[in-house]
Parts: C-alpha cells; sequence; structure tokens
C-alpha cells in the first residue's frame, strides 16, 4: 500500500512502509525523502542537528531491521522532536506538524518568518525577496 | 504591501478575487495555510507590519482598508489606513511601531495543542483534495474543537463543503453564539497625537 506523508506543504509518496496502529515505519532512505531526516552511524539527522539513537531495548522503538532490510519509526522520530502526527491509515495518510515550541521560538526572536509561495500565475515570490523595503503583509481569504 | 490568499481551493477560489482586483503588489496564494502557521493566525483579515530588516515591528491584527465590516471589528479603518501611512513616512519613529517588549507579548505563540490541530486540518485538507471529502470531516472538527478560536479552521471547512449538512453549523449562527464577544481582538492603537 502506498503512504502519502505530509510534512509542511510537501507531500511524499512511499511505495512501501511498515504500519502498526498509527506507527509508521520507512525505510532510512524513505525517511530522509518525506522528512530531509537522514540515517548515519550517529543517529537520524537533518543539517547540523542530530538526534542520537538510543541503543539496548530502547531502540526498539527507533529502529529495527526487517527482512527487507533496516526500518525507522517516523512516528518516535517525530514524538522525540515534538511534532505531532495524526494519521488516516485507512487512506494511507500521516500528517507530520511542525512542533509548537519551534514555530514559538521562531516568533519570540520577532525574525519575520520566511516563506515561498506563487502568484496567480505561478510564479514564486518569498518574504526575503523584499528585504530592505518595508512589508505589509496582510493574510486574507476568499471564503 | 505583500497578500496572502489563505484558501485551500488555491487559485480556484481566490484567482477570481485577485484577477479583479488586479495588484501591483505581490498577491499570493497559500494552498495549505503555511503563513497562517508560521505566524500562528486565526482569521483574516490578519496584518503584520516587517520592517527593511525582517523584523516584526506590529504583530498579527485584525487590518481593513475601510470601514464596511466595523459592526465585526468596533473600530475605525480610516485611522488604521493612516497609521500605515504614518510607518511610511516615519519608518522607526512611527508612534505605531511597537517596543521589542510589547510586540513580544503581542505575538501569540502556538501550544502543543495548536501544533495538533494543524497537524489535523492539514491532513483533513489533503483528504478534502485528494477525493475524501466525507473522511476530512472528522478532521477537520478535530482542527476546531482543538483550537476553537480559529476562524480559519472553521470557515475553510464550511467553505469547502455544506457547513449546515455536515458541521451543522453556519457563519452567522457562530458569530451570534459569540454573545457579544469580539469577532476579532480588539485593536490597540495609540491615542491620535500629532507626528511630523
Amino acid at each position: 500500500m502506498n503512504v502519502t506523508i505530509l510534512c509542511g506543504a510537501a507531500a511524499t509518496t512511499i511505495p512501501e512502509a511498515g504500519i502498526e496502529g498509527e506507527s509508521l515505519w520507512l525505510a532510512p532512505d524513505n525517511l530522509a525523502r518525506a522528512t530531509g531526516w537522514e540515517w548515519k552511524p550517529e543517529g537520524l539527522c537533518r543539517g547540523s542537528a542530530c538526534v542520537p539513537v538510543p541503543r539496548g531495548n530502547a531502540a526498539r522503538e527507533w529502529v529495527r531491521e526487517t527482512g527487507r532490510g533496516l526500518s525507522v519509526s517516523l512516528t518516535q522520530l517525530a514524538r522525540h522532536l515534538g511534532q505531532p502526527v495524526v494519521a488516516s491509515p485507512e487512506h494511507g495518510v500521516w500528517a507530520v506538524g511542525e512542533a509548537a515550541e519551534d514555530v514559538a521560538e521562531r516568533l519570540r526572536s520577532l525574525e519575520a518568518p520566511d516563506f515561498t509561495l506563487p502568484d496567480v500565475v505561478g510564479r514564486l515570490h518569498s518574504l526575503t525577496d523584499y528585504r530592505s523595503r518595508k512589508v505589509f503583509l496582510l493574510a486574507w481569504a476568499s471564503w | 504591501m505583500i497578500t496572502v490568499a489563505l484558501d485551500s481551493a488555491g487559485a480556484v477560489a481566490a484567482g477570481e478575487w485577485i484577477r479583479a482586483a488586479s495588484p501591483t503588489h505581490p498577491s499570493l496564494i497559500d494552498v495549505h495555510y503555511e503563513v497562517a502557521l508560521r505566524y500562528n493566525m486565526v482569521n483574516v483579515p490578519t496584518a503584520v507590519w516587517i520592517d527593511e530588516q525582517g523584523r516584526i515591528v506590529r504583530p498579527n491584527e485584525v487590518a481593513f482598508a475601510d470601514n464596511r465590516w466595523i459592526e465585526y471589528t468596533k473600530f475605525d479603518m480610516t485611522r488604521y489606513a493612516a497609521a500605515i501611512r504614518n510607518w511610511v513616512a516615519n519608518g522607526p519613529d512611527s508612534v505605531y511601531i511597537l517596543k521589542p517588549g510589547e510586540r513580544r507579548s503581542r505575538l501569540p505563540l502556538p501550544t502543543a495543542e495548536h501544533a495538533l490541530a494543524a497537524a489535523h486540518f492539514r491532513l483533513a485538507e489533503h483528504l478534502h483534495e485528494t477525493g475524501h471529502a466525507e473522511a476530512a470531516v472528522p478532521f477537520f472538527k478535530a482542527a476546531q474543537r482543538l483550537r476553537p478560536e480559529s476562524w480559519c479552521y472553521k470557515r475553510q471547512a464550511w467553505a469547502l463543503t455544506d457547513a449546515e449538512t455536515h458541521y451543522g453549523t453556519s457563519f452567522q449562527k457562530e458569530v451570534k453564539a459569540l454573545g457579544g464577544r469580539p469577532y476579532y481582538t480588539p485593536l490597540s492603537f495609540p491615542e491620535e497625537k500629532a507626528q511630523p
């Protein structure tokens, strides 16, 4: 069964995953594709950040050997990072949210969070493109 | 000025409004509510003032161009337009620029429950987008339950389907249920005073 992982705006479809209730196990290359977290000797890393994977019995909640090789628990990684995970196993969709503390920390810095979004003809604009100008940012909706 | 349409239906929903306005500023479309998440917004219209260094100098607040929705804002929006002009003319010396401590105290910060609500909303909009509108409803409801102050979660879900059938409510009913409490967080503005 294909599984789709929603991480931020991205939706990544993975052809094979281990599903146990709402827990999701992925091969390391699929985990990296969906989330950017890579399996390395020092643990799970994204950019300069690394999460050491526990050893011994505790490691079983994080990583396991399967007939097809190593499998890593996306659910456990998200829990460790304070990221919420919401799943609809019936539809093969897992949403991994941002950790509240990460969003809060960025806001507390008063640095305006960057974003890159399309205009109506699909041309992308980033907030940082407008650095050195005052920006009046206005969110609206058609609804 | 940069405008961002928070709209799960994307250009299908927001496009006609943008084309009708023919804006000269960047007018963007945010299908997955990325801006709402990063700035922790719960309603529209919501404005943020950002200075030349990319720093927030006035956080989230309601902003209309005129007074057609004064029943909801309870604020004379002509004062708001004048404040923006004052900022453009006076920059960091504008009386409307908040001190860093006040900016932080006004910034709404998300809790773990808010983050969980956002994940439910993201899953719901994906299910809806991929043809599972019925299956999306419980997840939209969960987002609304976890973050009841978010009109974005309510009104977006209602707009994608029949609100009365699937949610047993409507915008008018929900506004009535406020029972006099404000629909928008009241604007906090300095007293009018002369500034060159």
